[in-house]
């Protein structure tokens, strides 16, 4: 049934665009697709294959570039989509106009990596403070604690000063 | 104001702080009158860095980091890592552990489903039914503390299996326990869609569609009061849930009694599945020895928490730590939802349908009401807007 889903996408946004798959167990896909394709692939899952709930958006930091996962579902099967950014330049399209649901963990992700949803409505910081220094993203291997903890501290005394 | 045409619209903020809840989260409302026409939801006043804290701990060291997600529902989130890490690790708990960790779980939601029934009540200000609630609420953990030690962080689950056994005698007394609660629940799930107060403060009051449940990606009993079919445990059974006989619980009408009436039937299935699982324990070991370095690998990792789905995502690198473990707790997906919710409703409404999907964050400190245009505004207390919608109400 899994292959069956993954066929389809295929079919719908070419084999070439399908980069990597995964069935490691029951009721779990991972699927790799390219940039390009990965709005048609969205829009291709949640309004003809049904995967309408979104259950979150997961970022990972690969070294030079970013994996951003979108944690699809269908009431059976927990579909993993998978795209890749540069870190250089990370961004991706909003899936907003697909997903409204979507608007909290694309926003997340900005915050923790500063990956950016291209045409988000409004993106604003949901999970670190206002006052969280500029262009911190806390969850990229770069920032180890010790060098977070550092620039917080270094934060701190300036308001003492001041 | 601008895009309003009515200058009668006032900014009310409500939060970040408020002693009663466990963390904070800012709600600003723009109201016309009684009515609430827009909310804007703010929750980034308590970022914790337990995803980046748990990149650089042992699996382990982040079965205990984990189990302090929640502080309701803490055993959830360590069942979710340590079947996240046995799927990396491709083994499984052997079926007694997995019957477990069904029972802890299952426990684990009556009482935190009788806690909400209470704060429920509570802000509506049925307090009598605060009372009695929280005082059965007591059976389950003493129940908890009988089999775990403690009321609370039972650390039950571990890599591999479970840390302790369940023994006869406290499968003898648990058989008793659950006879009483059982009883209660039935009897306020007879009383509640015949209760007045309940039904005055209830009907009608913060509804969800379940088209917009679903577009918002709602989870847990807020996404099944509005009649929508969707649970962890039957859509994608995990550990035992598969081998045991039980119903997912739905309700039609997507408003506060919904939400009540879903809970209250969760339990009475909480029981059943509790029950069930203690008669049908399999004999055996209760944990199996799992290496701690984990080879390079990715998984998902699904439990249904009490507030809804709750979902793990994991990636291991051949260490004995992960690369990246990603949380995310089901308040986060209702936050759209219950904005929706509070959209059209009454300013009186505000605490029965922000505490209506059992909300895992802080609520209000202090209701400051502001007139932009005369530059004048106010504080309300908690305490004091909750009596204001109780006295609007006529109470």
């Amino acid at each position: 049934m899994a292959e069956a889903i993954i066929d389809k996408l295929r079919g719908n946004i070419g084999a070439e665009n399908v980069l990597e798959v995964k069935y490691p167990m029951a009721r779990r896909i991972f699927v790799l697709v390219k940039p390009e394709t990965f709005k048609l692939a969205v829009s291709y899952l949640v309004n003809e294959l049904n995967f309408k709930h979104l259950t979150t958006i997961s970022g990972v930091d690969l070294g030079e570039e970013f994996e951003v996962i979108y944690h699809l579902n269908d009431d059976t099967n927990e579909l993993s989509l998978k795209v890749r950014t540069p870190k250089s330049s990370p961004r991706v399209p909003t899936i907003t106009d697909i997903v409204p649901g979507a608007a909290l963990y694309e926003r997340e992700i900005h915050d923790m990596f500063g990956i950016v949803p291209e045409g988000h409505p409004k993106l604003t910081k949901v999970m670190l403070p206002d006052d969280w220094p500029e262009g911190v993203y806390p969850l990229r291997k770069e920032w180890t604690i010790e060098k977070i903890r550092a620039k917080l501290d270094g934060k701190e005394e300036k308001k003492k000063d001041g | 104001m601008g895009e309003y045409e009515s200058e009668s619209v006032f900014e009310v903020p409500i939060g970040p702080q408020h002693p009663a809840l466990k963390e904070p989260a800012m709600f600003m409302f723009k109201v016309d009158g009684e009515y609430v026409v827009d909310v804007d939801a703010n929750v980034n006043y308590n970022h914790r860095g337990m995803e980046k804290a748990a990149e650089s701990r042992t699996y382990i060291q982040n079965l205990y980091l984990m189990e302090r997600v929640c502080g309701i529902c803490s055993f959830t989130h360590q069942l979710c890592f340590s079947q996240g890490v046995e799927q990396l690790l491709e083994v499984e708990a052997p079926p007694r552990a997995q019957y477990i960790r069904v029972i802890i779980g299952e426990l684990e939601r009556i009482h935190s489903h009788l806690l909400w029934l209470g704060v429920a009540a509570h802000e509506i200000g049925f307090d009598t039914l605060f009372y009695y609630v929280w005082r059965d609420r007591e059976i389950v953990l003493d129940l908890l503390e009988t089999i775990s030690g403690n009321r609370q962080n039972y650390a039950m689950s571990t890599i591999g299996g479970v840390r302790r056994d369940i023994t006869d005698e406290q499968t003898h007394k648990a058989f008793k326990s659950l006879k009483i609660l059982e009883e209660r629940t039935k009897f306020y799930q007879n009383m509640i869609p015949r209760e007045r107060t309940i039904l005055k403060r209830g009907v009608g009051v913060g509804v969800l569609k379940p088209a917009d449940a679903i577009a918002l990606c709602a989870a847990g009993p807020t996404l099944r009061m509005t009649g929508v079919k969707s649970d962890v445990r039957f859509n994608d059974p995990y550990q035992a849930y598969g081998e045991i006989p039980w119903n997912v619980v739905t309700y039609d009408t997507g408003d506060v009694v919904g939400q009540v009436m879903v809970r209250v039937g969760e339990v009475l299935e909480a029981v059943n599945i509790s029950r069930y699982a203690l008669q049908h324990l399999p004999t055996g070991p209760i944990r199996r020895k799992v290496p701690r370095s984990v080879p390079s690998n990715e998984t998902v990792s699904k439990t249904e928490a009490p507030r809804g789905e709750n979902i793990h995502y994991g990636r291991s690198n051949g260490t004995d730590k992960p690369d990246r473990w990603k949380v995310r707790a089901p308040t986060l997906a209702n936050i759209p939802a219950v904005s929706k919710m509070l959209t059209g409703g009454y300013i009186a409404d505000i605490p029965i349908v922000l505490a209506g999907i059992d909300p895992c964050f802080s609520c209000t400190a202090r209701v400051a009401f502001v007139d932009v245009e005369k530059n004048k505004r106010w504080f309300w207390s908690q305490e004091e807007l909750r009596r204001y919608g109780i006295k609007w109400y006529g109470g």
